[in-house]
């Protein structure tokens, strides 16, 4: 057997092909492409073109037209003639297209335009571009069927990936939460991160074999290690054919105790798998994808129109759209931010709406009742990042704003996702004001544990079935049914088969996850009686640690075959 | 030299989708076109046929701009560029 290099699983499956490498950005000027700015500007304007004509043909036409836009920078006289100056004086070429690009993007940003300044930010990307073809390297894409190795994917770069051709994820950094690993699961491929060592033992692999379950990550996998995988593989497709077989019913523990279940969906396209899968509903629609990776702000009919997808398609089961989550860790050209040294802790999601961006928010709540009007659904809006009850009033003010001068036929639910711990201590005050929670496990994981969930080496201090996170569950479920309001989780919590078991016992109306991980969660609810949840998860709150939270569920789970017999 | 004088009419001014459309007519003539928002500042003009140049401009809606041309087909640049613009540069513009 080959020895593998082992890591976090991050999301099931099993699956082998070629590795694909996220081009690096080295700054080493001596792995030259040797052709010249000319040629470099048209290929990269040729570049430009045919991810235009991709967008179009895709019926993305909005998008496209920022690429179009690039396309004619990518050739722009001014701009090429600048750096050609520049490197007639002696300028190092990548230096000199850098250098124009900065200055026609500092010219254009200081005639204080919104749309111009975000051309700013395309003009910075062609020169980017220019440069990244300068040196030789090559675009983000993937070619054929393959497997992404790489330190770190950002969700700029996944979301340039043809999810056709991405057969799993191999990080050296990262968490299960990290954008890439929830990506993968929603792609119902493998992915393995924080595997450190990955990169320099992959540098001169040409295969590898990714098994998301275990964690575990086999280089130029030998015949026999091929052979493992195959059977592997077997098995998980045997799972899945259970998880279908499991498909109609719904999540409810041995004695009939029921729970919701929905699906935490990233874009209109999940719907169908989720439906399929048995969702009683969204739990969790993130709205990041719509904003990732283009050069603008959706516009509110680009917005409406993807809302109103996932309402229609869900029909009169409850949909619940979260507001963007972005903060000075997501690089938008649109939205400037300033570097912060923990973005996590600083200016995102609600928050942008007192940090001069309130338009933004407001954009996206306007779109969100206009789908509700178009559809004539309901639609459960959640905001993220409340701290107290300033915050809940500030986002009924901004749901206020969006709906002057409008007709709103069907009144939204605005709720609230609890994740930052403040809002848990104080949840019995905040519950009367909102029309439901959801708790945010990861999010409030990491902020009541003190463990960033983007470093991999505190992954063993992120689990959130550790007494003090279960201890702060247990209490925004108390508060939240004492005012009559249901109390959901929509982290990876819920979608972890213990996790699922202790928040059952702890009284949970509803279990939002990936729609790959329904099989499991009704099966690990299905072997246990409500009575033994209760006392395992009374039990839970007095334990040591997460690792004995586990045992104690673990120890109560039915053999999968007996469940799912 | 050809000259015209023309208000925009764009809801939301020469942004990208109307620019490139702009750029890439004039791109079709040999003459040297150029143009200057009147509006914002009458002493800067741009190169027609460069993006960046045009965009540079910040021509919004209800801005003036002229357009100039030489060269040995200034007279029909200068017209298509105008009845482009008129016409909305491929947007919707209100009457």
């Amino acid at each position: 057997m080959t020895a593998p290099v082992r890591g976090v699983a991050a999301a099931p499956g099993v699956a082998h092909a070629r590795i694909w490498r996220l081009p690096e950005r080295s700054g080493d000027a001596s792995s030259g492409s040797g052709i010249g700015l000319e040629e470099a500007a048209e290929r990269a304007a040729s570049e430009l073109e045919s991810l235009r004509e991709r967008l179009r043909s895709r019926g993305r036409e909005e998008e496209s037209e920022i690429f179009g836009a690039q396309a004619l920078m990518a050739q722009d006289p001014e701009l090429l003639d600048a750096a050609q100056r520049a490197v007639d004086e002696g300028t190092p070429v990548e230096q000199a297209v850098h250098l124009a690009g900065e200055a026609a993007a500092i010219a254009l940003a200081s005639l204080d335009d919104e749309l111009l300044a975000a051309r700013a930010a395309d003009v910075r990307d062609v020169a980017a571009r220019i440069i990244r073809i300068l040196r030789g390297e090559q675009p983000p894409r993937l070619e054929e069927r393959s497997i992404a190795v790489a330190l770190d994917l950002p969700p700029s770069v996944t979301a340039e990936l043809d999810p056709a051709l991405l057969a799993g994820v191999a990080l050296e950094a990262g968490s299960r939460t990290a954008h890439a690993a929830i990506l993968s699961r929603a792609l119902g491929i493998p992915a393995v991160v924080g595997a450190q060592g990955l990169l320099a033992a992959a540098k001169d692999a040409r295969e590898i074999a990714v098994d998301g379950t275990t964690g575990e990550l086999f280089l130029d996998p030998d015949d026999e290690t091929l052979a493992e995988i195959e059977r592997r593989s077997a098995e998980a497709s045997a799972l899945a054919a259970a998880d279908v077989a499991l498909r109609d019913r719904p999540l409810q523990t041995a004695d009939g105790h029921r729970v919701m279940l929905a699906a935490n969906i990233g874009e209109p396209e999940d719907s169908k798998r989720a439906i399929e899968g048995g969702a009683e509903g969204v739990g969790l629609f993130r709205t990041e994808f719509m904003f990732m990776g283009r050069a603008t702000a959706p516009d509110e009919a680009t917005q409406t129109r993807a809302y109103a997808r996932v309402l229609e398609a869900f029909g009169e089961r409850p949909v619940v759209i979260r507001l963007i989550d972005l903060g000075g860790d997501k690089d938008l050209p649109y939205l400037p931010l300033p570097h912060e040294e923990n973005p996590f802790l600083g200016v995102r999601a609600l928050r942008l709406a007192d940090a001069g961006h309130e338009e933004l928010l407001l954009t996206q709540l306007r779109a969100i009742l206009a789908a509700g009007e178009h559809t004539g659904r309901q639609p459960w809006i959640m905001a993220p990042m409340v701290a107290d009850l300033a915050d809940v009033y500030r986002l009924h003010e901004l749901v206020a704003l969006a709906a002057f001068g409008r007709t709103v036929g069907v009144q939204p639910k605005v709720g609230i996702m609890v994740e930052i711990p403040s809002v848990a201590m104080v949840a019995e005050l905040v519950a009367p004001e909102v029309a439901f929670f959801s708790i945010g496990t990861n999010d409030l994981t990491q902020y009541l544990l003190a463990a960033d969930r983007t470093n991999p080496g505190l992954a063993q201090r992120q689990d959130p079935l550790h007494p003090a996170v279960l201890r702060a569950i247990a209490r925004v479920i108390e508060g939240g049914h004492a005012a009559g309001i249901p109390v959901a989780v929509c982290g990876e919590m819920a979608g972890d088969p213990a996790g699922a078991m202790a928040l059952t016992g702890l009284g949970i109306d509803e279990l939002s996850m990936d729609a790959g991980g329904f099989g499991a969660v009704k099966r690990a609810l299905g072997g246990a009686g409500l009575a033994d949840l209760r006392a395992g998860a009374e039990h839970a709150l007095h334990a040591e640690s997460a690792r004995d939270v586990r045992a104690i569920f673990e120890s109560m789970r039915a053999p999968e075959r007996e469940a799912v017999g | 030299m050809a000259e015209t004088t023309i208000e925009l009419r764009n809801p939301s001014g020469l942004h990208a989708r109307p620019a490139a459309t702009f750029v890439k007519a004039a791109t079709g003539f040999k003459a040297d076109i150029r143009v200057t928002n009147l509006t914002r500042n009458a002493d800067k003009s741009a190169a027609a046929k460069s993006m960046l140049g045009v965009l540079g401009l910040g021509v919004s809606h209800g801005h003036t701009i002229r357009i100039t041309a030489e060269g040995e087909d200034a007279d029909e640049a200068v017209n298509a560029l105008r009845e482009m613009v008129e016409a909305g540069l491929g947007e919707a513009i209100g009457g």
